[in-house]
């Protein structure tokens, strides 16, 4: 019994240890989220287009095919780096991608996209930021793939690079099944 | 790699904190009934500041620290109660948006295990006692 | 040359840490002294070169060195070019070896005739230590690396670490953690040597817990302070995972001393004065781990590499797990089966060891747990500042209690009757005084309440013993059912009543005004008005500020004192800080904070009236006086003694 009573806190100490290696080695962010939408249907909402006249309406918008939602604003570097990116996967895979222009302002959007190309098939304006709490969006940018369901599978946070490209493709193809 | 990126992306963000002056709770964003605004500060107390290191979206002055206070108080005027409202959060940002945890069972072992230690810290207080007691008894 | 001599003397450091090993090791008796006294000399020397080498190349500015680079530039002020030393990682590992050396040259001090297997197994575990730290700093954190490339200037160094609070704030940590690993080699020595040589281990713990104690509480004092001035809040504590990693293992070294104390006079509690000084050591390096192996993120983590997490718990697992196993082991020969009633002042002191465990563990369950959500499950919780407050402000409470109640009982037994009944005056003067402070603050806060009586249930019952000692002396009464105190006692309790007087008043009744004001505007807080009179610009030596000046004025329209908060901006790392403007009496602090804004729509201002602020920061400093005058005691009598 006394034997219990001092073995035990030996292992708990040990346990604690386990945690702390385990966590060390294993390739994590201390500071991500996981997204709380996934496996979860789109959110309804609805909102005005950047650079047509009309209003996009979630869900109905969603069905179909896979799509991406990418939120982005002129004011963030890496937006304008993972740009070209963008336009890699809508020109050359063809993907629709939205994207969410995030408390910015228009007239700077829209001579942003015409300098740098429009990868998107529709741009939406979210000037208080209310789609992007919907969506649980903390830091810019954001890309969520949605499937043709509705039903967003995956959130990127933070811009795509080089180095996580190829990993992205992969993540939309196993969407796409 | 990824967080060495998100690092990045969060101090990019906060650089334009500077030419955007976003500031910690401003009088402007008050709302006119003092019980409601400070209901509405209470709340944010409790609302951590998710691109920030530990402050609250109250102390904090990253510009969704500023979006999540108006949200919160739009929510109490439209009549939201404070469980509707941190129901509204969780489910968009999860449990980690709060920093008081909250009551589940995944957070039982957090809540309970404190008041368990005292149990255990006052039986070892009687136990000593005791042994006393005994030791007492057989001088 | 001044890079090189420093990373010279920093593996010189290592060759003298294992020689010390090897030597204390060695059974032969004769030569042991002789060596250590080299091994432990050169280690000191050699640390201190290479401490001041690195010092050296920060005030000249090298940037040939990575870690001047990194953290300087040649506009910073000169003190904080020092400070910036151990503002760092690498750096401040170096501050961590070269207290380490100097604790151990301290340890080496204590040889005599009599105890030289003792000290060698002591010398013989702090070498251990040392090495493990000279190992961690030369293959993952060296300071003297150098540059590829040469660069004119350096990449600066973060304001809010620009302060005189905080540079000071490092080292007072570091002689607590250090100090608390010289308890662990006496205890880890005092275990393995053989009973029979009975050696008064205890007599040795006791003047390097309490150095350790007394400077651990200085350092959490000074970043509190800091806190308070810098951050703009009006508040000194966040339960950051960092401030919890220094309140951890100061909790346990409270239990510590006072088990010591025990140990001392009544040879009781002795093997909880082992594994305290284990675990707070060992609690001591697991802070320093979460703090520099970026598994959490907290205001102040130096961002760090998990490699550098991973020696530091490889290390963690072998110290701690050798040590406990040994206690395991050989606990049972240090029981000491002498009789004390719940009532007296050893059943005190082991009410007041359950309760700061258990706090401690409180606190670091709280710390923990998020890491632990996220490795078993896919979430990630916070647990923040009311997780910690509502758990451990009732846990405490019963202690401080029975703090209050110390001075009053006997070693033993006490008569339980005659404690109360002689406390009864000093319960209904801390009644009276607190009914006078809730009518003077006009507020009926149950916890507020239960804080200032406490406090002053704490001060009457001190001031009750002394006079009744007074009394004794003064009428040669036997002095059987008064138990003598020590004035260090009385002075670190007296500023543990004068903490929570000043914890309760701020947290309490502290009165928060926001507003928008522009110049000439005028607002009142609390029985004060304030004018914001002008706006200037304002030229520091590295940054730039834009300062605001308040005239405050109290109800008879006199003038107290002009604010100038600041919002300072640092061309060099692209920063800005707001400077509060304080002005404080024993009442009460006036806070004031500048926020953004312009002319023409006025600007944001905060202030603050925080009541009794400055009492935390009186009674932190009478704890540290305490203890001093416990430590100057204890070496004195450790003299008399001639062990």
């Amino acid at each position: 019994m006394k034997k219990n009573i001092l073995i035990s806190p030996i292992i708990l100490f040990f346990l604690i240890l386990l945690v702390f290696f385990y966590l060390l080695i294993t390739d994590r962010n201390p500071s991500e989220l996981p997204s709380m939408l996934i496996n979860k249907k789109v959110p309804a909402f609805e909102a005005k287009l950047l650079l047509e006249n009309k209003t996009f309406i979630s869900p109905g918008e969603f069905e179909n095919e896979t799509t991406l939602v990418n939120f982005f604003a002129t004011w963030c570097k890496p937006c304008r780096d993972e740009h070209p990116y963008l336009k890699k996967l809508s020109d050359e895979r063809g993907l629709k991608i939205i994207g969410i222009n995030y408390k910015d302002d228009s007239k700077r959007a829209v001579k942003w996209l015409e300098k740098l190309g429009n990868p998107y098939s529709s741009v939406l304006l979210d000037s208080n930021a209310r789609l992007g709490i919907d969506w649980g969006v903390y830091g810019l940018p954001e890309t969520f793939i949605v499937n043709s369901n509705g039903v967003i599978k995956y959130r990127l946070v933070g811009p795509i690079t080089k180095k996580n490209y190829n990993a992205f493709v992969l993540k939309v193809k196993e969407v796409e099944k | 790699m990824q967080r060495i990126l998100l690092a990045i992306v969060v101090c990019l963000m906060m650089s334009q904190i500077i030419t955007l002056n976003c500031n910690s709770v401003e009088p402007d964003e008050f709302l006119q009934n003092p019980k409601k605004e400070l209901r509405a500060r209470n709340i944010s107390k409790n609302v951590r500041c998710l691109v920030c290191q530990n402050q609250s979206i109250d102390e904090s002055s990253a510009h969704l620290a500023k979006d999540l206070r108006i949200l919160i108080r739009r929510k109490i005027i439209q009549g939201n109660s404070d469980e509707e409202i941190y129901s509204f959060l969780t489910e968009r940002y999860g449990d980690f948006i709060l920093l008081k945890p909250p009551f589940k069972i995944g957070t039982l072992l957090l809540w309970v295990l404190p008041f368990v230690f005292l149990a255990v810290g006052i039986f070892v207080i009687f136990l000593y006692n005791n042994k006393s007691k005994k030791l007492d008894y057989n001088k | 040359m001044a890079p090189s001599l420093g990373n010279l003397t920093l593996w010189l450091s290592l060759l003298f840490a294992i020689f010390q090993f090897v030597i204390s090791h060695k059974k032969n008796f004769c030569s042991v002294l002789q060596f250590n006294k080299i091994a432990v000399n050169g280690l000191l020397f050699c640390a201190l070169v290479s401490f001041f080498s690195l010092m050296y190349c920060h005030i000249v500015s090298d940037f040939s060195v990575i870690n001047v680079f990194q953290n300087s530039h040649t506009t910073k002020p000169l003190l904080y070019k020092i400070s910036g030393v151990w503002g760092n990682h690498e750096g401040s590992m170096l501050l961590w070896i070269l207290v380490l050396t100097i604790f151990n040259y301290f340890i080496f001090k204590l040889y005599n005739q009599k105890n030289i297997i003792f000290i060698s197994k002591t010398l013989e575990t702090q070498a251990i230590i040392t090495i493990g730290f000279l190992l961690f700093t030369i293959l993952t954190s060296n300071p003297f690396d150098r540059m590829i490339q040469s660069h004119t200037n350096g990449l600066g160094f973060n304001p809010l670490l620009q302060d005189p609070a905080l540079a000071i704030h490092p080292p007072l940590l570091y002689i607590g953690y250090v100090g608390f690993s010289a308890a662990f080699s006496l205890s880890v020595a005092a275990m393995s040597i053989n009973t029979e040589e009975k050696i008064p281990w205890y007599n040795y713990l006791k003047p390097f817990v309490l150095a350790a104690w007394i400077f651990l509480s200085a350092g959490i004092a000074f970043g509190s302070i800091w806190a308070y001035y810098e951050l703009g809040w009006g508040g000194w504590w966040f339960w950051d995972p960092v401030e919890n990693a220094s309140f951890m293992p100061w909790l346990l070294g409270t239990a510590l001393v006072h088990s010591l104390i025990t140990v001392e006079r009544r040879k009781s509690l002795q093997s909880w004065v082992l594994l305290l000084s284990i675990l707070s050591f060992l609690l001591s390096i697991i802070g320093t781990f979460l703090v520099r192996s970026g598994i959490l993120t907290s205001v102040h983590t130096f961002a760090l590499d998990p490699a550098r997490g991973i020696y530091i718990l490889t290390f963690v697992a072998l110290l701690g797990g050798y040590s406990l196993i040994l206690f395991g082991l050989k606990s049972k020969n240090f029981l000491n089966r002498h009789y004390f009633s719940f009532f007296s002042r050893e059943g005190a002191i082991l009410v007041n060891n359950i309760i700061m465990i258990v706090v401690c563990a409180s606190v670091f369950l709280g710390t923990i747990y998020p890491l632990l959500v996220e490795v078993f499950s896919n979430n990630k919780i916070s647990v923040g500042e009311p997780y910690f407050n509502s758990v451990t402000i009732p846990i405490m409470m019963p202690a401080i209690l029975v703090m209050g109640m110390g001075p009053m009982l006997s070693w033993g037994k006490s008569d339980v009757i005659g404690i109360l009944i002689k406390s009864l005056p000093s319960f209904l003067l801390a009644v009276v005084i607190s009914s006078i402070f809730f009518w003077v603050y006009g507020s009926y806060n149950m916890l507020g309440l239960a804080g200032i009586v406490l406090a002053f249930w704490i001060m009457s019952n001190i001031l009750l013993t002394i006079a009744l000692q007074l009394n004794i002396k003064n009428k040669e009464v036997t002095q059987e059912n008064i138990p003598k105190y020590s004035s260090g006692m009385i002075i670190a309790h007296f500023g543990i009543a004068l903490l929570i007087l000043g914890i309760t008043g701020s947290s309490i009744w502290q009165k928060e005004k926001i507003i928008r004001m522009k110049l000439n505007d005028e607002t009142s807080i609390y029985n004060y008005n304030i004018v914001f009179k002008e706006v200037s610009e304002v030229m520091g030596p590295n940054y730039v500020a834009l300062q605001g000046n308040f005239w405050v004025y109290n109800n008879k329209k006199n003038i107290i004192t002009k604010l100038k908060p600041e919002n300072r901006f640092y061309p060099v790392t692209n920063n800005s800080t707001t400077e509060a403007s304080i002005h404080t009496n024993l009442s009460r602090d006036l806070y004031v904070v500048l926020g953004d804004g312009d002319l023409n729509r006025g600007w944001i201002v905060r202030m603050y009236y925080n009541p009794l602020v400055v009492w935390i920061w009186i009674g932190a400093f009478a704890i540290f006086l305490g203890g001093l005058f416990s430590m100057k005691n204890n070496l004195k009598k450790l003299k008399r003694l001639s062990i």
